[in-house]
């Protein structure tokens, strides 16, 4: 039986998810609700929860600022929000799992079922840590981007990022210093979660990054030349874009 | 005033080219040269002047005398007077002649030639194609010579110049006669003889009989070449000409050799020896050593022949030599002359050349810079256009984007409509649901409005959750399907945003829900001919019994996505249609839009 905690500033926030835990009431066992960052630190402290349901927007602070009072973090967190895109972006560089609200059920649902198959624990701190990092780091390119590969996370900085080239439903990156990566996502997710960076889809296989070009070799899409010595061919739908993107 | 052929350099065959220079004698050029220093003005009197000291000096400083001639041509040629251009040109070749260098003699000849030819002075030009005549004899240049000895003829009979016809005459005979053509020879120059004799010319009779015996000996016609020389030889000491006489005498002695003569031949070469001494000419007397060392040895004298033919042999070696050191001075001048007209051409050629470079450069500097112009133009007119296009691209985003913005609202009053409905029924849960999916498709929207295209994957994903919403509203009276073609990429096909929506929006609202029974809502999407063909069908009740209730409503949403499509249109410069079919059961709208691709 895994200990959860709800924190929310808005009691129909938690009445909801109270709602939604309904079903799974043989596998979690909700042990108490806070709404201020005060009371929940009382309570983590003394219940020792296995999973925190924690809402970002909090009223005095964030949840981030909460987590940041607890040393070490023994617990899932499943993050709340309801709409806040930058927070929505470092749970997606971390992989880390985060609710939409009005909380949709589904979402809810495989949220909850991979808590309790324990999945995500092994690199639960790992993760928090680097969404620390991100979230304090200003400089976007020296933020880490979560990378599952068949051996599990990695964590890579965006900078070192060269390019991602399709590969099935899995994606190659290749990073500077000639290291390679297979990830078990597709080029999209990585067009999703890095689309607020310097890169670009050129062609359906590849997503580069555009500090990498070299040069761009003139032809009917034509060529992009990385530093890494690659020759990366630009779709011919995508020139005219992928030129005022570089030209800007 | 004629003079036998003066020439430095004597030929070594002993005939004489009648020349002439006509002019005042060497002893008159100091008087004339202080005539020259009293008389300043630049007139045709000092050129006259000029060219006659120059021809007193032909002989003894003919450099000297250029400088007068050239001086005579500045002032003739600022003065204009043609005539005294001629002349001192004639001079000039004369000079020239005189130095051996014939072929600039020539050109001054020629020059003069033709300036005698446009003032028509006939005189000067005949004088002037014997001087021509000469030099190509001279040159050996027989054909050229003698065409030019004719001409001179023909003038001098023309003009009735006896003297100059039997000159030309002679010298024609000459030619023939150098040519090995004695017969022809001998003809011409009795020719010249008799004229001769009729005008009574000692001197033409000596150098002409002279001559004669010359071309009779060339004929083997040894005695009559005797006579001739001693006739030759006769007339020469009859009118005190020593040149002609020691050379006559010497023929003399040679012919009696010949004919085994020896006490004639002895005493003929001592006399033309005593001659030649006299006038210091040395070809002469080595001529006359010649003669003298045969007849000593006839005589079997040896050590005299020896010693004569010693003298022969030196004093011919004299001659050659300056005949040699003459032929090469010569041969240097001919090759500096040919050296500098070569440069001359040069020059001209590569004036010419820099013209044409100069030329081609302007030329292709003029094209260049059209066509820079034309590029420039081309690009500025392209960067114009390029503007343009932009500047409407712009407009025409500013204006979806508007028109996007608007689609949020009506669709999200609509929404809370029917939440609002199913609250009002008291179903919570369902209006929660409800709740749900609108709040995900809100979500989906408003992220999708910053777009301008999403992939037809997604978009279908939209409609498919907008029609979920929509069924639970209608409480399984709703029922749909989308359809998408096989040869349809999703992933890689982008549409703009909803489009649809307000489509399936009115088939709904206006078309199943005034309906009594299930309606079907069918979304098929095909390509046809490069468009992607996106058709809303639904079995509702049509637009037939709608007209007139909620008209004004209903093309809200159209008039909203076909403002987009037009917009979509003039950017992709490809016409989409939206086309409305009224069914027998129902509506079919059909919309037609450019495909576009993503990659």
């Amino acid at each position: 039986m895994l200990k959860a905690i709800i924190i929310d500033d808005e009691q129909h926030c938690i009445d909801r998810i109270k709602k939604l835990l309904g079903p799974y009431t043989d596998a979690l066992d909700l042990k108490a609700s806070c709404s201020t960052n005060a009371e929940a630190l009382q309570k983590i402290a003394q219940i020792d929860p296995d999973v925190v349901f924690l809402d970002v927007h909090l009223q005095n602070g964030t949840g981030f600022d909460l987590l940041a009072q607890i040393k070490p973090i023994e617990f899932e967190i499943v993050f709340t929000t309801a709409h806040d895109n930058y927070a929505v972006e470092a749970f997606r560089f971390s992989a880390l799992d985060y609710l939409l609200k009005p909380i949709d059920k589904e979402a809810f649902d495989i949220a909850v079922q991979k808590i309790i198959r324990r999945e995500g624990m092994k690199s639960a701190s790992k993760r928090l840590e680097v969404l620390f990092q991100n979230l304090e780091n200003k400089l976007a390119g020296s933020r880490k981007v979560a990378i599952t590969t068949l051996e599990g996370l990695t964590f890579v900085k965006v900078d070192d990022i060269i390019r991602c080239q399709s590969d099935g439903n899995y994606t190659q990156l290749f990073l500077i210093g000639n290291k390679k990566l297979i990830a078990t996502k597709t080029l999209k997710h990585f067009e999703e979660v890095l689309e607020n960076h310097q890169f670009f889809r050129v062609h359906k296989s590849h997503y580069i990054n555009i500090l990498y070009i070299d040069k761009y070799l003139k032809g009917k899409g034509g060529y992009v030349q990385m530093s890494d010595g690659t020759h990366i061919e630009v779709a011919v739908r995508r020139k005219e874009e992928f030129l005022r993107k570089i030209t800007k | 005033m004629m003079q036998i052929p003066m020439r430095r350099f004597l030929p070594s065959a002993f005939f004489f080219l009648l020349s002439f220079f006509i002019g005042a004698q060497e002893q008159d050029s100091s008087i004339l040269i202080d005539e020259l220093n009293a008389y300043k003005k630049k007139d045709s009197v000092r050129v006259n002047l000029l060219v006659g000291t120059a021809e007193s000096l032909n002989y003894s400083d003919p450099d000297e005398a250029l400088r007068f001639v050239d001086e005579a041509l500045t002032i003739s040629s600022q003065i204009g007077w043609e005539k005294g251009k001629a002349l001192a040109l004639r001079q000039k070749g004369n000079l020239h002649y005189v130095m051996g260098v014939n072929l600039r003699a020539l050109d001054a000849y020629q020059q003069a030639l033709i300036i005698s030819k446009t003032i028509n002075d006939r005189n000067l030009e005949s004088g002037l194609l014997g001087n021509l005549g000469n030099i190509h004899a001279d040159m050996k240049e027989y054909d050229e010579a003698l065409e030019k000895y004719r001409t001179y003829l023909e003038a001098s009979k023309e003009l009735g110049r006896r003297s100059d016809q039997i000159k030309a005459l002679t010298n024609i005979g000459i030619i023939y006669t150098d040519m090995d053509k004695h017969d022809k020879g001998i003809a011409y120059l009795e020719k010249a003889l008799s004229l001769s004799k009729e005008e009574e010319n000692d001197l033409f009779i000596a150098a002409i009989t002279n001559n004669l015996g010359l071309a009779y000996k060339g004929l083997k016609a040894y005695s009559e070449s005797l006579d001739y020389y001693e006739d030759a030889a006769r007339m020469a000491k009859k009118i005190d000409n020593k040149y002609i006489e020691a050379s006559a005498l010497n023929s003399v002695g040679k012919i009696n050799i010949l004919l085994g003569n020896f006490e004639l031949a002895k005493s003929a070469g001592l006399n033309a020896l005593e001659i030649s001494v006299e006038i210091d000419a040395i070809e002469w007397q080595a001529d006359s050593w010649q003669v003298l060392s045969d007849v000593y040895e006839n005589e079997g004298k040896s050590a005299d022949a020896l010693m004569a033919y010693k003298r022969y042999i030196n004093l011919r070696d004299s001659v050659l030599g300056e005949e040699k050191k003459s032929e090469i001075t010569k041969k240097e001048m001919q090759f500096e002359l040919e050296r500098q007209e070569a440069e001359a051409n040069a020059t001209i050629q590569r004036q010419t050349l820099i013209k044409n470079m100069y030329l081609l450069a302007g030329i292709l500097v003029a094209v260049a810079s059209l066509i820079g112009y034309l590029l420039y133009k081309r690009k500025r007119d392209a960067l114009a256009e390029k503007n343009i296009a932009e500047f409407n691209t712009k407009v025409a985003e500013t204006e979806l984007k508007a028109l996007r913005s608007q689609m949020n609202p009506h669709f999200i009053f609509n929404s809370l409509n029917s939440i609002s409905d199913y609250m009002s029924k008291n179903d919570v849960d369902t209006a929660d649901e409800y709740l749900m999916k609108f709040a995900k498709l809100t979500r989906a929207i408003l992220e999708g409005s910053e777009k301008k295209w999403i992939t037809l994957e997604e978009d279908l994903e939209l409609i498919k959750l907008y029609l979920e919403i929509e069924a639970l509203r209608f409480k399984n009276k709703l029922d749909h399907s989308i359809k998408v073609d096989s040869e349809i990429d999703v992933e890689n096909t982008l549409v703009p945003p909803l489009l649809l929506q307000p489509f399936i929006e009115n088939s709904i609202w206006h078309g199943i829900a005034k309906k009594e029974t299930k309606g079907n809502i069918d979304i098929e999407i095909k390509l046809e001919d490069k468009m992607l063909v996106c058709r809303v069908d639904d079995d509702g009740v049509g637009r037939k019994k709608v007209v007139g209730h909620h008209l004004e409503k209903e093309s809200m949403g159209i008039k909203i996505t076909k403002n987009r499509l037009d917009v979509i249109s003039q950017l992709n410069k490809m016409k989409g249609s939206i086309d409305i079919f009224d069914k027998k059961q129902g509506l079919r709208v059909e919309l037609k839009l450019p495909l576009k691709l993503n990659f």
